[in-house]
């Protein structure tokens, strides 16, 4: 080889070497945004109990198997952490429930659902990640909430129905805090009717989990909660490759003026089979609980 | 010797890794990430060529001009009798009274929306009753094809522009492809044509749909923001619909930055705007059933 190539040579060979570290080492220093994009999705409802430590309020009926007997809602009025009115709250809605009629809410008064409730009530999420926004998708009605990063909330605040979110990045997981949401006709947390007051705090922290632990959670949810097929129909089914990652959110939610003390509750995603179903809150007339549709009334002409 | 090697070595790398990844770089797309807002519901006319049905009259709450030549004799009958309903103080049934979710480009009555553009798909946020579009990315519509409500959307980037196409809409109970009345079939197919343009002509664009199609429509509450002099973004359209229309028409609506992000909640919504009172909803003491 020719004196010149050869010299060449042991400089590209040289340089191999260094640049892939420099590089490397460049790229190392970055602090990688986790990826939490594509769909996310569960086939239970309500919250997965936390580990340790205060949990979400449970449903008094149970079916045989131990799981929340979605088909009887029956929100735990007797919990100690209750106040007084919001206990009453609860209890009323409980035997409303009990007469086998379902109770007003958001998902079947075609209201937003505020947080947390939109995660109580949901089977599938996707979120949209910018430079200084997420948007969090949710399936049932097709609503999203708008998280604003690295801000901080207004001094005058208006309540608003999704309230107002903002958020930053701690390492892996993608918190979320969301303060001012406004009570509506139907204020509450979760499924049960467990109400809320203008005082409610909600903290989101996701995260991506490997898969034994994505499927050991959402398994254990739906022991404790039961297993549903989706609204209209549209059965959400969970891809059953082991390799994937799953989504883990998990919510602390103080209330000073409805609970004593805040608590945790855990909701676990998988990687759907199918695409985002289309689910539209003045077409479901779905009664999933009877497994029919809901007679809706009809007149040939107007009344007014 | 020995550190100059080195030092030539390191540089003669950099510059072939910085290359690669050069070379491997997509091009530039057009940024249309945010909110966009416009304040009225009108669509603005074409430059040239089929533009929509347009008013009975050139004024408010009178239905569409269900006399136009491009309409099919059926559609015509049926915006005749929507545009009947309206002029007699009652809104007919759509989407938008009903809380019901809305096609494109009917959807673009809705003054404001929000684009996110990710690697695979864009979608579209919009404010009225937080409805969700997606269109795929360089994908294709599936040969056995499920009409939804807002239909399959795929989606291409021409240069500057991001081109949206969709098929497949579901009629629902309150098929409106616009908001003079004209129905739609399954045959609909609409063409959205995205595209970044200069503030001057947005902001003309949007002045001269005020005078034309005025006036300001504020139940929405969207608010343009007047302080931000960057471009605005049309939105260029084509429907075709052999069932409604006999040739296909076009429209654009042109938006500027949001002043902000609205809640907008049709179950809540109880405000007939164009009788300036409270819709009354039917209320009873008990379930008839």
């Amino acid at each position: 080889m020719h004196p010149a190539l050869y010299t060449i040579a042991r400089a590209l060979l040289a340089g191999v070497v260094f640049v892939p570290l420099f590089h490397g080492s460049a790229f190392a220093a970055q602090t990688a945004t986790p990826d939490f994009s594509g769909l996310w999705a569960r086939t239970s409802l309500g919250y997965e109990k936390p580990l340790s430590g205060p949990g979400p309020i449970e449903n008094r009926n149970r079916r045989p198997n131990g799981a929340s007997n979605l088909s009887n809602l029956a929100g735990d009025y007797t919990d100690p952490r209750l106040k007084p009115e919001a206990a009453a709250t609860l209890k009323r809605l409980s035997e409303w429930a009990q007469r086998n009629e379902a109770f007003p809410q958001p998902s079947n008064q075609c209201l937003p659902y505020p947080p947390p409730y939109i995660y109580s009530n949901n089977q599938e999420i996707q979120i949209l990640q910018e430079k200084d926004r997420v948007t969090i998708l949710t399936m049932f009605d097709h609503q999203f909430r708008h998280v604003r990063l690295n801000a901080q909330h207004p001094a005058n605040l208006k309540p608003s129905w999704y309230g107002d979110s903002v958020g930053h990045y701690e390492g892996d997981t993608l918190v979320v805090d969301t303060i001012g949401i406004k009570l509506g006709p139907y204020p509450m947390v979760d499924i049960l009717g467990t109400p809320f007051g203008p005082a409610l705090h909600v903290v989101e922290r996701f995260r991506l989990v490997d898969a034994a632990t994505a499927r050991a959670f959402a398994e254990r949810g739906e022991r404790e909660n039961g297993v549903v097929a989706g609204l209209n129909g549209d059965g959400v089914e969970i891809n059953p490759d082991k390799q994937d990652k799953g989504l883990q959110l998990t919510l602390t939610v103080e209330d000073p003026g409805v609970m004593t003390g805040a608590w945790s509750g855990t909701v676990t995603y998988r990687r759907p089979i199918d695409d985002w179903a289309e689910s539209v809150c003045a077409e479901n007339t779905r009664e999933y609980y009877a497994g029919k549709d809901t007679a809706i009334p009809v007149a040939q002409r107007p009344d007014f | 010797m020995g550190l100059r090697v080195l030092f030539a070595g390191f540089v003669s790398c950099a510059a072939l890794v910085s290359w690669a990844h050069a070379a491997g770089a997509p091009a530039s797309l057009p940024d249309m990430s945010g909110a966009w807002a416009r304040l009225t519901f009108g669509f603005e006319q074409p430059k040239s060529g089929m533009g929509p049905i347009g008013r009975y009259q050139n004024k408010s709450n009178v239905g569409g001009n269900f006399n136009h030549p491009n309409l099919t004799p059926a559609a015509s009958q049926i915006v005749k009798d929507r545009g009947a309903m309206l002029r007699g103080g009652v809104d007919y049934p759509n989407p938008s009274l009903n809380c019901y979710p809305m096609i494109s480009p009917y959807i673009f009555r809705v003054q404001e929306f929000q684009i996110v553009q990710k690697k695979d798909e864009v979608v579209f946020l919009f404010m009225q009753d937080h409805q969700v579009r997606r269109a795929r990315l360089n994908a294709q519509h599936p040969a056995n094809l499920k009409p939804s409500w807002y239909g399959d959307s795929i989606a291409h980037y021409e240069g500057d522009t991001l081109v949206v196409d969709t098929v497949g809409a579901k009629l629902g109970p309150y098929p409106n492809v616009d908001m003079y009345g004209s129905p739609y079939s399954d045959a609909l197919h609409v063409v959205e044509r995205y595209r970044l343009i200069p503030y001057d002509a947005a902001k003309a664009a949007q002045e001269k749909n005020i005078r034309d199609q005025g006036p300001v429509a504020t139940e929405q509450a969207a608010s343009v923001d007047e302080n931000y002099k960057g471009s605005g973004l049309q939105v260029e359209f084509t429907v075709e619909d052999k069932n409604v229309f006999k040739a296909p028409w076009s429209a654009s609506v042109t938006m500027r930055h949001a002043g902000g992000w609205v809640e907008n909640v049709c179950a809540e919504n109880a405000f007939e705007y164009y009788s300036n009172k409270i819709t009354d909803i039917p209320t009873a003491a008990k379930p008839d059933f």
